[in-house]
């Protein structure tokens, strides 16, 4: 978006594909995966694992800052459809950088798959600042990839909410700057179900058979009925996460789950092909402005938080334009352009002001601006160590890929 | 002149493998470095960290016997549905493409043309309409419920998958059949009918024998792409129809089980090869095999 009058099919792709509504839409998924299928990691591993850093270009050094201006090229990646027109452009206008914007990332754990092994050889992947969800930034940084945003360069860091900022999985947000909060929650057309939807049983009413979905994200689709069957995503075990995906099996199995989904259940939702959808907050108040029928909750038993968070890897070009970027998203001001398109719930704190100058509505939405109670029934995952998260993965792919 | 003649007899001899090096390089490269690494992986057992595991290579089976124990289902139903794509696929082809062939005159062009239309629009975009057309709410899918011909919904059904893929790869068929068809000297099914044999004779007897390389070339190019094909199930599939593609994308990408995809791939690959040939053999043309 950062250059309007030029013609970049890849975006022109993503947004036939999410059609508006929402951001980390699939889409475009064949093609890497299809190289993937056919080279396999092993080949790729071969082409070069030896030569550590022998291709690779140099971080920036994350220590000594030589106080010089950010100047120069920043490239970006981040979700589709999970930034304001205009913001791109003007800050590029306040810093006199050039930005090379990219909606490319779609998926974590495929973004994972296609970027380990460069950058476990500290090679460069086209992107300066990537925006990944909290878990796989946690992951980045316990395997050394991430670069220290420093301290003096991004002074509005102190606009955080004290909460994020403070959070034990990055006190201080060294590594990971949070970009959107959302809540994973439950949407359904009232028009549809012709009644309230309050719970994770409701899920299961053979009068939506077929027409439910929920989220292939493991943490996104496994927290909230973790939280239905008592037990904590906060603290969770293989046990409980085992528990979680077995009743899931068991409702695949009789066929009331009607797909597993990124965000694209949106576009069902909107259809009609769906009723009740795991969902994000974000998406749903999107979709809400052409369909007044649908509605978002959080269960009564407890949803989730996601945070997504930029991160500068260390393989970044120009770590100074990155920390330029996140200095100039947390500037209130800017920050509530961005919330008023995304429609997810602010990082920084005290945003109300702001947020009215452009639509008094903004502030007045709980899905915005959730109430107390509805945060108190908000959890959210800790960080996992790798054995944990790949057993977690495994065991909900088991029944939401076959 | 003797030296002459056998010096461009050699560069003569020369100048087929000459002509074949680039297009061999290029399969050596990208099929044949791959597809060893490939079977390297399927018969590797992973360790050390979980992230970036070190796939050792230690000759492990057990690798096949796991894929295959956890997801038969899924390779019996991505072989059920790719063929049923292909006998749909060539029911539906055959006809139009023999009008194309004998029957459309100057239109011959335009209905080609018409063919190779819908291809465009990339795929996904193709499929993803699918879901426009056939909303559970939409007006297709409740006229045909009124008419008592689907259960309320169209989408996420073994239907709309085979369906997906009929139409992803129906061109893929017409094509190979027109070829065929085109080539057919008029002559001969005149003089079928002159020894009085009926219209549906001369197709059996003449037509349909001569165009079989076609429906042998077409059935393999409907036929591989969709036992492997993994966006149809993805898009227009429910829980219920997971082909293998998409267990071995998922074990790729998610659970990045790098051995059980590879030995899933393989066994993919093994089935369609036994399945091929036997096809092949059955029909017995040894134009193409």
């Amino acid at each position: 978006m950062a250059s309007n009058d030029e013609f970049d099919p890849q975006l022109l792709a993503a947004r036939l594909g999410a059609n508006r509504t929402s951001r980390r839409r699939f889409l475009g998924r064949g093609g890497a995966a299809a190289a993937a299928l056919v080279l396999g990691p092993s080949f790729l591993a071969a082409c070069g694992s030896k030569d550590s850093g022998g291709g690779g270009t140099t971080a920036t050094a994350t220590t000594a800052d030589d106080g010089a201006k950010a100047s120069g090229h920043l490239r970006i990646s981040n979700w589709p459809l999970y930034m304001a027109d205009g913001f791109v452009a003007g800050f590029q206008t306040a810093s006199g950088l050039t930005v090379d914007y990219k909606e490319d990332f779609n998926d974590n754990e495929e973004w994972f798959a296609k970027n380990k092994e460069p950058l476990s050889r500290k090679q460069d992947i086209g992107a300066d600042l990537v925006v990944p969800t909290q878990f796989m930034a946690l992951r980045l940084k316990q395997l050394g990839w991430l670069n220290e945003i420093s301290e003096t360069r991004v002074a509005n860091r102190k606009n955080l909410r004290p909460d994020l900022l403070n959070d034990a999985s990055d006190p201080g947000r060294k590594y990971t700057a949070p970009y959107m909060t959302g809540m994973v929650g439950l949407a359904y057309n009232k028009a549809a179900t012709n009644r309230p939807i309050t719970k994770i049983d409701d899920l299961w009413d053979p009068a939506f058979k077929g027409k439910v979905s929920l989220l292939s994200d493991t943490q996104d689709g496994l927290g909230m009925i973790m939280s239905s069957q008592g037990n904590s995503p906060e603290q969770p075990t293989l046990e409980t996460v085992q528990k979680a995906v077995d009743l899931i099996k068991e409702q695949k199995d009789k066929g009331q789950i009607r797909r597993f989904t990124g965000n694209d259940y949106a576009d069902d939702l909107a259809a009609g092909n769906i009723v009740v959808a795991q969902a994000y907050s974000g998406d749903i108040v999107q979709l809400q402005a052409d369909n007044p029928d649908l509605d978002f909750i959080i269960p009564e038993s407890g949803g989730d938080w996601f945070i997504d968070t930029q991160v500068i890897p260390y393989t970044t070009q120009n770590q100074h334009a990155a920390e330029a970027w996140i200095d100039y998203v947390y500037d209130r001001p800017n920050y509530a352009k961005l919330v008023a398109f995304t429609q997810y719930v602010p990082v920084l704190s005290d945003m109300t002001e702001e947020l009215d100058k452009i639509d008094k509505k903004l502030a007045a939405n709980p899905l915005i601006n959730p109430t107390d109670a509805m945060k108190a029934n908000l959890k959210t995952w800790p960080a996992l160590s790798d054995e944990d998260t790949q057993a977690f993965n495994a065991a909900y792919a088991a029944v939401t890929g076959s | 002149m003797a030296g002459v003649a056998s010096s461009s007899r050699q560069r003569s001899r020369i100048a087929p493998y000459l002509m074949i090096l680039p297009g061999l390089a290029y399969l050596a490269i990208f099929f044949v470095v791959p597809f060893i690494s490939l079977f390297r992986t399927s018969l590797s057992t992973m360790g050390g960290s979980v992230y970036l595991p070190k796939l050792t290579f230690a000759w492990d089976f057990g690798n096949y016997g796991q894929a295959f124990t956890l997801y038969h289902e899924q390779i019996v139903r991505s072989l059920v549905y790719a063929l049923a794509a292909t006998v749909i696929s060539l029911l539906l082809s055959y006809p139009l493409a023999y009008v194309i062939a004998f029957k459309s005159g100057r239109y011959k062009n335009l209905l080609l043309g018409l063919v190779v239309l819908p291809f465009f629009v990339t795929f996904l975009v193709r499929t993803l309409a699918w879901k426009t057309i056939f909303a559970d709410d939409g007006f297709f899918v409740r006229l045909l419920d009124t008419l008592g011909l689907v259960d309320g919904r169209l989408l996420s059904t073994p239907w709309a998958v085979i369906g997906g893929l009929v139409y992803n790869s129906m061109t893929f068929m017409i094509l190979p059949l027109y070829v065929s068809l085109e080539k057919i000297d008029p002559r001969l099914i005149e003089a079928s009918k002159d020894l009085y044999s009926s219209a549906f004779r001369a197709f059996r007897k003449v037509i349909l024998p001569l165009s079989l390389p076609g429906v042998i070339a077409g059935s393999m190019l409907v036929f591989i792409p969709a036992v492997g094909d993994f966006i149809n199930a993805d898009y227009l599939g429910s829980t219920q129809t997971t082909m293998i593609g998409n267990v071995i994308q998922k074990q790729f990408l998610v659970v990045k089980d790098y051995p059980a995809a590879a030995a899933l791939s393989f066994v993919l690959m093994a089935m369609i090869l036994v399945g091929v040939l036997s096809y092949a053999r059955a029909l017995g043309t040894e134009d193409l095999v």
